[in-house]
């Protein structure tokens, strides 16, 4: 039905996507697998017109189509069910189902109101959900949400001839357990009609609602399974693709923790996101945070990091009790926090190098509380050459340097700062090879000199390779606690299990 | 062949890495000077000088404010108002005057960048409002009228009118507050920090940086160099009115953006705006010199004001304009 042939797309140079071909055939819902940046989310916007392929070939039917927009991706009979969901909240469930297809309802000029109701209603019907298509968007559930996306994917019947392709990309996250099978339900009973395309990192899930599963690594397609064949743990490995490497992570140099403890959270809470977590790092100790999207491991970063008060249990920076109201407060009792939004929040992108080195600590460069620009600069130089940053010079806006150099001078920064505690929030997304292992020897580098740093990261693969301790969390709570000396890492598979 | 987005795109970088500006002063000064041999020598060139220098000065304050990426609308208000407290104390207190007004000033600018900062109002809103307010309480306390600063209050303003080694002290205050200005914006931690907060508050966030209070900083430095424009103004006016200032927002905001500060904060500086608020009083010796009306001024400081920003505006950084 619909086919991808050697599809490739790069963005400002990143591949994505390594040539992919696929097919999706009549009725069938056809699994897609991989991590946090393998290109399923690219491949998904390939297929409903969003992204425009670099190179290859779009099939519809055996007929080539090239698709410019998500226009050219209706017409061709493809919805996309959005892993941000995208219902606009302020208009009703109606409004929703029918943006963009008014025409339809209008006479004489105006909006038959009426019509796109009742039309709104027959599509809910369609998938045999009741919601009240005058509600407003922003009263329903996610759940509900879901459901309305797919009925709006679902008015392409109306007016493609042909069966649809109707790709879900990662509908389950938002979900809890008993509204993830009433969607399989509606999945299963539209299988007739249509096929799908299942987007998700939850492997059981997949597992229980495809025919056919792909998997995904670093923007190809490493393996094809029926779905009846395989098993989650196998196609977990698949999945990773490698097995622990112990080089890689550097973990001849993990040295012992020292015994003073640097982050001591009690009980630890803030609103409905995470609660009762206890955790400690000591001086020179790395600790992973291993979970899924929503179990609450970013808020407990960010509660750390200042950005989020934490509203129960008690949390101790160096013996000291804190309370944060601003980053600027755990700036201050040297927390140092380098982000996954590298260029949003890592960098300010349009300052040199030395002016973003530079600026958690400005007093190593400031005299009698004017900035001597000679001094920065030679800080920054020192740094570039320390810390080996590709760059011509000290005065080169950070916007023009690469993903790994953008990294090192964020580090960079946090050592100015003489940053006692480290939170690392995705230190390697978007980095290569290369680029990644400088960065974890940078990591042993500083947790060698004692800095206690705490870990959270797209792959399990680094949580767990890097860390001296794995914390595993689900639904804002922690499910497990893992040793990872090295030569005793514990597996994956242990850990997953914890996760979901 | 070059397209027009070529063009644009080069006149952008050219204009935000500062070099365009001065190219574009120095050509209005040839013409003029072809136009008008020696006109740009001694008394009047005195005179564009001292009637830039209050320009300057409110276009330097905004200039703090638009650093970091917001905009201050109310100060042609508190300019305003801060000479209706100049004329009505003079009399009574003397010099005293002087600090009253411009502390008005310094007042109503921290209260725009509360307002901004801690209820969360964009700027635009906070500073039209706080504008608003103020220009009410100028009008209520002067009764809707001008204040003629009389004989006796002349005696405490003549130091402004004067000259000192046959430069106005006008020019001479502001190019010290300009010398002040450009120092603070440069070898400062709140220079720093506003140019990082212009150009991205998340990461300035992130690391560290106390963004409500810089943000407060700038607004309260807007204000308080207004108020002083507005005492200057008195001064050299010789009276106090609530309206006084009304026609200087438009050509402040065009000096500072045709100077070459990005209207979406992060890049620019006072200096810039030293050579903005020329380019915009040489424009308007040079619509007397060619006819226009000179009440049609702001017709044409409201177009060159469009086209600044059109020109400047990086797309790149904001993908949606509202």
């Amino acid at each position: 039905m619909l086919s991808a042939h050697s599809i490739t797309k790069s963005f400002a140079g990143v591949p994505a996507l390594k040539g992919v071909s696929l097919e999706i055939r009549p009725n069938e819902v056809v699994g897609l697998i991989g991590e946090n940046g393998a290109g399923k989310s690219t491949l998904m916007r390939v297929f409903a017109g969003t992204h425009q392929p670099d190179g290859g070939t779009l099939t519809r039917d055996g007929q080539p189509v090239r698709l410019r927009n998500a226009r050219d991706g209706a017409a061709n009979g493809i919805g996309m069910v959005f892993q941000e969901q995208s219902l606009l909240l302020n208009l009703s469930v109606a409004e929703n189902i029918y943006l963009g297809q008014e025409s339809q309802f209008v006479r004489f000029g105006l909006v038959d109101w009426k019509a796109m109701r009742c039309a709104a209603r027959r599509q809910l019907d369609k998938i045999g959900v009741d919601i009240d298509v005058t509600a407003r968007t922003s009263e329903l559930t996610f759940a509900a949400r879901q459901m309305v996306e797919l009925a709006k994917a679902l008015t392409l019947e109306e007016t493609i001839a042909r069966p649809l392709v109707i790709l879900l990309d990662e509908p389950t996250s938002v979900l809890s357990g008993s509204d993830i099978e009433i969607l399989f339900n509606r999945v299963r009973s539209l299988k007739s009609r249509a096929s799908f395309v299942f987007v998700s990192h939850r492997l059981d899930e997949v597992l229980r609602i495809s025919d056919r599963v792909y998997t995904m690594k670093d923007g190809e397609v490493v393996a094809e399974h029926r779905a009846s064949d395989i098993s989650g743990p196998e196609l977990h490995k698949i999945m990773v693709g490698r097995g622990l490497h112990t080089a890689y992570y550097k973990e001849d140099r993990q040295l012992p923790p020292r015994d003073e403890v640097l982050v001591d959270a009690t009980d630890l809470g803030a609103g409905d996101t995470f609660s009762h977590v206890d955790l400690k790092i000591h001086a020179g100790e790395i600790v992973g945070i291993a979970g899924v999207v929503g179990s609450g491991r970013e808020e407990v970063t960010r509660t750390i990091g200042g950005f989020m008060s934490h509203t129960e249990g008690s949390l101790k920076i160096m013996g000291e009790a804190v309370h944060f109201r601003s980053p600027e407060q755990a700036v201050r009792r040297s927390i140092g926090y380098i982000p996954r939004e590298r260029r949003l929040e890592g960098l300010v992108m349009f300052l040199s190098i030395a002016e973003n080195i530079s600026l958690a600590d400005l007093s190593a460069v400031t005299k009698n509380g004017l900035i001597n620009y000679h001094a920065e600069r030679a800080l920054a130089t020192d740094w570039i050459s320390r810390l080996h940053i590709k760059a011509p010079g000290p005065d080169i806006a950070c916007r023009k340097l690469s993903g790994g150099n953008q990294q090192k001078v964020v580090l960079a920064r946090w050592m100015t700062a003489g940053s006692r505690i480290l939170i690392l929030d995705h230190p390697t997304r978007g980095l290569d090879v290369g680029a990644k292992e400088e960065v974890y020897e940078l990591v042993r580098e500083l947790s060698r000199q004692g800095v206690a740093i705490l870990l959270i990261s797209d792959t399990l693969e680094e949580t767990i390779g890097l860390s001296h301790r794995v914390i595993v969390m689900r639904d804002g709570a922690v499910t497990a606690r893992f040793d990872a000396a090295p030569g005793n890492k514990p597996d994956q598979v242990d850990v997953v299990r914890a996760m979901v | 062949m070059k397209t027009y987005s070529d063009i644009r795109s080069f006149m952008s970088a050219g204009w935000l890495q500062g070099a365009i500006p001065p190219i574009l002063l120095v050509v209005l000064i040839l013409i003029i000077e072809i136009a008008a041999p020696g006109f740009l020598s001694g008394e009047t060139l005195m005179l564009l000088l001292s009637n830039t220098a209050v320009l300057f000065i409110l276009a330097a304050g905004v200039t703090f404010v638009i650093l970091i990426g917001g905009i201050d609308l109310s100060i042609q208000a508190v300019a305003s108002l801060a000479s209706v407290i100049l004329a009505q104390l003079l009399p009574r207190i003397g010099l005293w005057a002087f600090p009253v007004a411009i502390l008005s000033g310094l007042v109503f600018g921290i209260l725009s960048g509360y307002v901004h900062v801690r209820l969360k109002v964009p700027s635009f809103v906070a500073t039209l409002a706080t504008g608003g307010v103020v220009a009410g309480i100028a009008l209520w306390i002067a009764d809707g009228r001008a204040i003629t600063i009389e004989e006796g209050g002349r005696a405490n303003t003549a130091w402004i009118n004067g000259t000192v080694a046959g430069i106005p002290a006008v020019v001479l205050i502001a190019t010290l507050i300009g010398l002040v200005a450009f120092f603070a914006m440069r070898y400062t931690r709140f220079g720093r920090y506003s140019l990082a907060v212009g150009a991205g508050e998340p990461a300035a966030l992130a690391a560290g940086i106390n963004v409500p209070r810089t943000k407060i900083t700038a607004f309260a430095v807007s204000g308080m160099l207004a108020a002083i424009a507005g005492t200057i103004l008195a001064a050299r006016l010789s009276s106090g009115s609530p309206n006084l200032a009304n026609q200087l927002l438009l050509p402040a905001i065009a000096a500072v953006i045709v100077g070459g500060t990005a209207i979406t904060g992060g890049l620019g500086g006072v200096a810039r705006t030293a050579v903005g608020a020329l380019i915009i009083s040489i424009v308007r010796i040079g619509m007397t010199f060619v006819g226009i009306n000179i009440f049609a001024e702001n017709v044409v400081f409201g177009s060159v004001l469009i086209l600044a920003v059109a020109i400047t505006i990086d797309r790149s950084k904001i993908a949606i304009i509202k």
